[in-house]
């Protein structure tokens, strides 16, 4: 009941004409954002915090998060319109959608992308607001022990998923736990790895890291991209509807694949191309015709948008209650978060009921806009696929630099940016994820506080972390996430290599034309 | 460099970093004040889960080689990332990347003293000439325009003023 009233309590926030429109501005700016090759929801939400600085934090977080579920929203049109998918999470869309598209029904694959999002969007928005006031409740008993065993499972989860090495996943949370210890320790006074530099004081600062790491190293992978060849595109042409038949068939599909992605969501670190991959092969599995996937099965867009979608909802259980990041892109707008002072968590739901509710409600509204501005104006939005990269990637460079300087006015922040984008480069390169490195850094801090809080209320003694259940159950989930992300990894899930080998041998093909 | 050669380079590189994270931690100073740990315990833990990874890796590139070593050997790189558009197997001259990080270096050095409306509008111009060939027009169009845009938008809309370098005097 407490859900229901939040619900139309955020609903009398988020109708506010400022919050409408800001809201529309992030959802179409998620959906633009999609729509551009190279450029990830966690970069494009870095680039416009600077912009949401003088703004209201409602305003500005409706705004970002309309970003967030607006480009996992069109991440599908590239995929279907050019093979390459807009977010890593459509990834799966690729294996049916561009195939669809071939055989003339790219309008209806649009279609299928956009109402699947819609509809698993709702349920998702639905179940995050049912879902997420009981589990504030329970967290707020947590003490010390407890924030640093879920934080603790967070960050081995989110190390042992993303990528394919669970080394190199825990390398880069190590990273970002390392750069979280930057600056002046708050119990000691003690200035930690400064190098005698006072800009580093006040700790390594977020949108620092997140600009360089995620946008200017995106520039470099456009800049190859530009070097390497041109991207061909389906045109869209037809109705932008579906059959019947396509309909009954996709239905089940949009049902199954919303479960599977809010589940997926609401275990931090899991993602969204983890969420897509299962309902594909779900999908598959229990398929009539499973011949027909790979070759243009309405089920196998279906199900990964839908799953995609309701993992974005999902993510955002963890974030509003209890104040850990589900994503890379939620880890990004946990630090919108707290650069406006806000710690997200339990009490959020008692001390800024406004700002949760209304960001939920505001959720309900923007996947109504996403549907209205995906399905009539597709054809429209795609036009910024012919936007020549290299505009492109010098306009991106001119955003991260005017919004980095912003933050502090310092020009040592740019320097830094700059390195980082170096750091995000070699990550590339040597295939490190660059989420978990986000998670360390910023829960580093909350884990180290935790950690050295539990220790000092134990008078130093390491077994309290294993006599409180819901610690040593965390602990003990966190063991079997390691120990399942080892065997997975041992046996590569096919779709997925599939996937992955289409878009490269298409490409390939295209470029020889 | 997605390569299992790679990966050692990067284990290594990464207990050298380990190391003097490490050093470091060791020289500042011990504050406990009623605190059993102190602010050194937390960055050793994390030295150490670092030198821990990078053993990991490297057990994990001598288990891939076990494994399949024909393939180890040949260790061609997987597929970019989604979004990528890696060409036809067309060596990027790598000094591109590091010309452009060089410019935009560059650039920083000059956004406070030269300003941002002439380092930026310069900056973009140089990148564009580069990259958006033969389109010399709409080069400095997007060049101005943005420049022109973003100055305004941050210090009218925003309220955050660029540095204005050479124009201030």
């Amino acid at each position: 009941m407490e859900s229901l009233y939040g619900i139309l309590h955020g609903l009398a926030v988020a109708i506010q004409p400022t919050h409408l429109l800001y809201t529309l501005i992030g959802v179409f700016i998620g959906t633009m954002i999609s729509h551009l090759p190279g450029i990830g929801p966690s970069a494009g939400i870095a680039l416009l915090i600077p912009v949401t600085f003088g703004m209201d934090p409602i305003t500005a977080l409706m705004m970002l998060t309309g970003i967030y579920y607006g480009c996992m929203y069109g991440g599908a049109v590239t995929a279907i319109l050019l093979n390459t998918p807009g977010d890593a999470a459509a990834v799966m869309t690729v294996l049916d959608g561009y195939p669809m598209a071939r055989k003339g029904r790219a309008a209806a694959a649009l279609a299928i992308a956009g109402v699947s999002s819609f509809i698993a969007g709702m349920i998702g928005v639905t179940c995050l607001s049912f879902v997420a006031v009981p589990l504030a409740a329970v967290a707020l008993h947590f003490g010390p022990t407890e924030y640093f065993a879920l934080i603790f499972f967070a960050l081995s989860t989110v190390g042992a998923l993303n990528g394919n090495s669970i080394a190199k996943g825990m390398m880069a949370v190590f990273m970002g736990l390392g750069l979280a210890t930057v600056g002046i320790d708050l119990q000691s006074g003690v200035p930690r790895f400064t190098m005698g530099l006072s800009q580093l004081q006040d700790r390594v600062s977020f949108l620092v890291v997140v600009v360089g790491l995620f946008a200017i190293a995106e520039v470099s992978r456009m800049v190859e991209g530009t070097l390497g060849g041109t991207l061909h595109s389906v045109k869209v042409e037809g109705k932008l509807w579906f059959t019947k038949k396509e309909w009954r068939r996709a239905r089940p599909a949009i049902f199954r694949g919303t479960a599977v992605g809010f589940l997926c969501g609401a275990a931090p670190g899991l993602g969204g191309t983890l969420a897509a991959m299962l309902s594909y092969v779900l999908e598959k599995k229990i398929s009539k015709h499973p011949e027909e996937f790979g070759k243009g099965a309405v089920e196998g867009i279906a199900a990964p948008e839908a799953a995609t979608n309701a993992d974005t909802c999902g993510a955002f259980v963890h974030l509003l209650a209890l104040g850990v990041p589900g994503s890379g892109a939620t880890a990004v707008i946990m630090g919108a978060f707290i650069m406006y002072g806000i710690q997200p968590g339990p009490m959020l739901f008692h001390t800024q009921p406004d700002l949760v509710w209304g960001l939920i409600a505001s959720m309900y509204i923007g996947n109504i806009m996403l549907l209205v501005l995906n399905l009539p104006m597709v054809g429209i939005l795609s036009k910024i696929l012919y936007v020549p990269p290299g505009i492109l990637l010098c306009l991106i460079l001119g955003i991260a630099s005017a919004g980095v300087y912003s933050f502090n006015n310092d020009v040592f922040d740019l320097y830094l940016a700059l390195g980082f984008g170096v750091l995000g480069y070699l990550f590339r390169k040597l295939d490190v994820p660059k989420a978990p490195l986000l998670f360390g850094l910023i829960l580093g801090h909350t884990l180290e506080q935790s950690f050295r809080q539990a220790l000092t209320i134990s008078n130093g003694d390491p077994t309290v972390f294993f006599r409180s259940p819901i610690a040593a159950g965390l602990l003990f989930c966190a063991a079997v996430m390691v120990g399942a992300s080892v065997w997975s990894k041992r046996r590569p899930v096919k779709e997925l290599q599939q996937a992955e080998e289409r878009i490269a041998q298409q490409r390939l093909a295209e470029e020889q034309r | 460099m997605k390569s299992l050669r790679g990966d050692a380079q990067l284990a290594i590189g990464v207990i050298v970093l380990a190391g003097v994270y490490l050093y470091m931690d060791m020289r500042l100073p011990e504050m406990r004040l009623g605190d059993p740990l102190g602010p050194k315990a937390f960055p050793a833990l994390v030295g150490i889960g670092l030198i821990v990874s990078a053993l990991l890796l490297l057990i994990e590139r001598r288990h891939k080689v076990r494994i399949d070593p024909l393939s180890a050997a040949k260790a061609a790189p997987t597929p970019d990332e989604p979004g990528t558009n890696p060409g036809n197997g067309v060596k990027h001259s790598p000094l591109v990347l590091v010309g452009m990080v060089m410019w935009t270096a560059l650039y920083y050095f000059c956004f406070a003293r030269v300003g941002y409306l002439i380092a930026t509008a310069v900056f973009l111009l140089g990148l564009l000439t580069y990259f958006n060939r033969k389109r010399h027009k709409t080069n400095i169009a997007v060049a101005l325009g943005f420049t022109l845009v973003f100055d305004l938008l941050f210090s009218l809309v925003l309220g955050v003023p660029m540095p204005a370098g050479l124009l201030s005097i």
